[in-house]
């Protein structure tokens, strides 16, 4: 019998939260699991969003000398489009694969800190919906001095300044009004939420593997979700500090950035790149851990070379804070840093290269099956490599000079962004869908998701090489009829809506399959690592009881041997191995003891935009709103019993 | 927690929460280490207007200096304290430690007034900003200490009194209290004496 | 609780160390206003003393000494990787200024 000890209903001041289905359950839960999914969908809802603002770069650029966007317009759009995709899209859905899937690779029960973890969730949200209140609140008005007059924007004001914030033109007198520091708040308090949110999962996985679970067992994707934690938590306070400096040079008349008062534009670069950078791995890593996974299962053999895949990891994580300065090569920096960060740049695709042969090995010559899941891996290698290849053509300094600011560069981190990052996260999706939802998605229309989204990717962010490289400038609304850049600006668009059809397709498999889907059963890829080894959908106690690992691929050594020539041999025993863990898995026979609900995450979260705008409207009220709000928060934080206080109230009873 | 619990603990041989506290304080020296950068990036440089020489009053500033580092003391004997569970001992340090803290500070608002009455606004030039943010940064982190401490003596007022383990309870508070005096010793040396 | 290997100082002890502290505040207050006399050495005493200060109170207050060395990698960690980036950005800085 099932023993699930219930929360503790009362704590010292406020009632406890108890529901446990319906909306209050998901705004007061801490199970990694629900925050994973809402990660998930959140994110999703801002890919859309960027998305659609994508596409409406895209229709301005179809045809030369468009009128369909104002400057003004095309702007925002390019500054909310790569924001959002960065910020708001991949990170999070990031997150929403490290919550989901950490504590089940590990074989933990939950997160380290637990109501942390609700609390970076809704920080993020807060600061989501912080960010794009731009649009309702915002203004932008005409720079000084500045040669385009901004027009009134249809769409309401936002940050027109380009994600990288560039000072001084992200300054108060060329980006005049608020938008901008919508931006610059608004990207604070996400980077609170990024950053809590490494602490957890670096605590989480010190400290929470089940027994057995060695450093050298884990597998890959935990790995990568470790050197993200650490890029995350050594390279947002930099970004933070310097968006602090940047909210006071526009709100308090100081010059950090500015040169009129002895500030220093190129400052502003280095603090950005000196985050930038790691975060363009922050963003890819993920996906490469979500790709190892993938490749061995389906191609039924080990990953080839896991400690080189583990420690090349680390090793672009270490070296990935060695080359911010590739981004700068065409400011005024002096020649001795161009040098010194070209080569390290050039050192970088070491590490990279490395990882590529190790994928190559782990499906060399084994037994693929080709569901959507593969295909998505597969195409994650090939256009993470023509991206990485034109990385390494920036890093010649000569040559950049001529590639920067060109479509060439858009083309190169769309090959690594959305051919790398987003094939692998979709690879991802369809991989764990089964065990998220129990059910199988449709494998015809993941087929065709991903044939439509590889050819819409490649119509839309191959022509851009060339594109650029004839001289089409980026961040710029119009080009001339004369240039003849008409045609293969038609093709990228259309490109897009490519694309844009695929997620359709996508969207649709997913709401059709998570209601009628065929049941999955609990190992459905014949999988190798344990969060397999559990029922699907994941029960709410994770493991019944601690499972104890004895090597890499845990699971799959539960099931297979080797014959002499080292191929797979099902044991004998394994369905009834299987079919046991499954009844296990559903009737834990000890003690369950989950971490408790609270109110106060959300709470306190909700402290934090009043402080954005306290400070952009300079409303005292608002400000002390904000504080109530975090002390309460923290307050009833502090006074709330945990469940090991609970369980022994339990025993002295 | 009861025995029928098969989850294993702590795989590191580190408490979980001192695990994550300590991981929170190295992403700290980020945050100082680019405030600091800043500041000796312009300090290097020539700029217009009145310069920090021209008001700071070295005697005070070390004064306050010694009372920081002293509470550092009072701390470490309010936590030497709590491990014999010695209740009285652990609130009179506590309490010490946070009108230490106080002073310092006081001593804080009263430089910053002084110096902005002598004409060194936060505006006033580049050198200016780059004091007051990295400053007043830390005086920030010194004022949430203060909150923390007088809110673990409040606590230690109850019948059960304090406790080492649970919560953000004070050898948390007191790592925190010491990181906040190593970065005070830092930025005396590199902003006032220098 | 954490089980440490090694037993946290006395009280007593504290006091000395805060003792050697406060010494080492005022031989670096001191070497403030012999500038004249130390002349170019002043700096990198003040930055010994300042880094000697820092050790003692990360060491001895914060018990980084007597804890499992897992916290010291990652803390010594932040330190370095803090010194290597912000050095590179400060030389940098000063490199494009003036040369
Ligand atoms: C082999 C590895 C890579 C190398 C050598 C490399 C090199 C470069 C260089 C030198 C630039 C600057 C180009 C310029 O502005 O002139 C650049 C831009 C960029 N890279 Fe990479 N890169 C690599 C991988 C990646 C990855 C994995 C990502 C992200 C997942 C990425 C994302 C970006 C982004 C977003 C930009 C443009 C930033 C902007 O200006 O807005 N790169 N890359
Ligand atoms: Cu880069």
């Amino acid at each position: 019998m099932t023993k699930i000890i219930e929360p503790k209903k009362q704590s010292n001041i406020f009632k406890r939260p108890s529901s446990e289905t319906g909306i209050w359950s998901w705004i007061t839960t801490v199970d990694h699991k629900k925050i994973g999914i809402m990660y998930g969908y959140a994110a999703f809802f801002f890919l859309l969003i960027g998305g659609i603002e994508a596409l409406l770069l895209r229709i301005q650029l179809a045809s030369p000398d468009n009128n369909f966007l104002s400057a003004a317009e095309y702007n925002a759009m390019f500054t909310m489009h790569g924001t959002t995709m960065i910020f708001l899209a991949i990170m999070p859905i990031s997150a929403a694969f490290f919550n989901y899937l950490l504590p089940l690779q590990i074989g933990a029960r939950d997160v380290a800190f637990p109501r942390l973890n609700a609390l970076s969730f809704w920080i993020f949200i807060f600061g989501g919906v912080f960010l794009y209140s731009t649009f309702l609140f915002g203004t932008a008005g005409a720079p000084q001095g500045g040669y385009l007059a901004e027009e009134v924007s249809r769409l309401g004001s936002a940050p027109n300044g380009g994600w990288f914030g560039y000072q001084p033109n992200a300054g108060f007198k060329y980006s005049p009004g608020t938008a901008m520091d919508y931006w610059a708040i608004g990207l604070q308090i996400l980077g609170i939420a990024s950053l809590v949110s490494a602490f957890n999962f670096i605590t989480t996985i010190l400290n929470m593997r089940t027994k057995g679970m060695r450093l050298m067992r884990m597998p890959v994707f935990t790995w990568m979700t470790f050197a993200v934690s650490f890029l995350l938590a050594f390279s947002l306070p930099i970004i933070a500090i310097a968006l602090f400096y940047v909210t006071f040079d526009r709100q308090f008349g100081t010059t950090f950035f500015l040169t009129e008062g002895g500030g220093d534009p190129i400052l502003w670069q280095h603090l950005f790149w000196l985050f930038g950078h790691p975060e363009v791995y922050i963003l890819i890593l993920p996906a490469f851990g979500i790709v190892s996974e993938v490749l061995p299962t389906f191609s039924r053999k080990p990953l080839f070379g896991y400690p080189a895949i583990v420690f090349a990891g680390f090793g672009i994580a270490f070296i990935g804070f060695g080359v911010w300065a590739h981004h700068m090569f065409a400011s005024a920096i002096s020649p001795v840093a161009q040098a010194g960060f070209g080569l390290s740049t050039m050192v970088i695709a070491v590490p990279t290269g490395v990882k590529i042969f190790n994928w190559l090995g782990t499906i060399w010559g084994g037994k693929l099956k080709l569901n959507t899941p593969m295909l998505f891996s597969l195409g994650f290698i090939g256009m993470f490599v023509i991206g990485g290849l034109s990385g390494v053509t920036h890093s010649i300094v000569p040559a950049d000079t001529q590639q920067t600011d060109t479509y060439y560069v858009v083309a190169h981190f769309h090959y690594v962004l959305f051919g790398g990052a987003m094939f692998g996260i979709f690879s991802g999706l369809y991989y764990w869908f089964p065990k998220v939802w129990g059910k199988m998605y449709n494998e015809a229309l993941g087929k065709i998701h991903f044939w439509l989204m590889i050819i819409g990717f490649n119509l839309t962010f191959g022509p851009m090489h060339w594109l650029g490289l004839q001289g089409q400038v980026r961040r710029t609304w119009v080009y001339a009829e004369e240039t003849n850049l008409g045609f293969w600006n038609l093709i990228v668009s259309i490109g897009a809506f490519i694309i844009a059809l695929s997620i359709l397709v996508f969207m649709a498999n997913w709401i059709y399959s998570k209601r009628k889907g065929p049941e999955a059963g609990f190992d459905p890829w014949d999988a190798r690592t344990i969060e397999w080894s559990i029922p699907s959908p994941t029960p709410v106690w994770n493991f019944s009881k601690a499972p104890e690992v004895k090597s890499l691929d845990d699971f799959w050594h539960m099931k297979y041997d080797e014959d002499e020539d080292g191929r797979p041999v099902r044991k004998e025993g394994a369905d009834a191995l299987l079919a046991e863990l499954e009844e296990e898995g559903l009737n834990p026979s000890e003690e369950i003891v989950l971490p408790n609900p609270s109110y106060f995450p959300i709470i306190l979260a909700s402290g934090l935009p009043f402080l954005g705008y306290a400070v952009i409207y300079k409303m005292l009220p608002l400000a002390i709103l904000g504080t109530l709000l975090i002390l309460i928060g923290s307050f009833g934080w502090g006074t709330e019993p945990l469940e090991e206080e609970f369980m022994e109230d339990l025993e002295n009873e | 927690m009861s025995d029928s619990h098969s989850y294993p603990h702590e795989p590191t041989g580190v408490e979980t929460r001192k695990l994550g506290f300590w991981i929170f304080l190295s992403t700290e020296i980020l945050f100082f280490g680019t405030l600091i950068t800043t500041f000796m990036i312009f300090k290097g440089r020539d700029f217009p207007g009145i310069k920090l020489t021209d008001v700071y009053d070295i005697p005070f500033t070390s004064v306050s200096s010694f009372v920081l580092l002293m509470s550092s003391l009072t701390m470490v004997l309010a936590h030497n304290a709590l491990e014999n569970n010695d209740q009285e001992k652990t609130r009179v340090w506590l309490l010490s430690t946070a009108m230490l803290g106080a002073v310092f500070l006081a001593g804080q608002i009263y430089e910053f007034t002084e110096f902005y009455h002598k004409g060194f606004e936060l505006s006033s030039n580049i050198f200016s900003s780059t004091f007051y943010v990295l400053t007043g940064f830390h005086g920030l982190h010194v004022f949430i200490g203060v909150v923390l401490l007088l809110a673990l003596w409040g606590i230690g007022q109850r019948q059960k009194g304090l406790s080492l383990d649970g919560g953000m309870n004070l050898e948390f508070v007191a790592l925190y209290w010491h990181f906040v005096d190593i970065v005070w010793i830092v930025l005396f040396t590199v902003v006032y004496l220098i | 609780m954490s089980v440490d290997h090694k037993p946290h100082p006395k009280p007593a002890q504290y006091v000395q160390i805060a003792l050697v502290l406060g010494v080492l505040t005022a031989i670096e207050v001191a070497l403030y206003y012999t500038e004249d006399f130390v002349g170019v050495f002043t700096d990198p005493l003040l930055i010994i003393l300042a880094v000697g200060k820092f050790v003692i109170v990360v060491g001895w207050f914060m018990h980084l000494r007597f804890e499992n060395s897992l916290i010291n990698k990652f803390f010594t960690g932040g330190m370095i990787l803090a010194l290597i980036l912000f050095a590179i950005v400060m030389f940098e800085r000063a490199a494009a200024n003036f040369i």
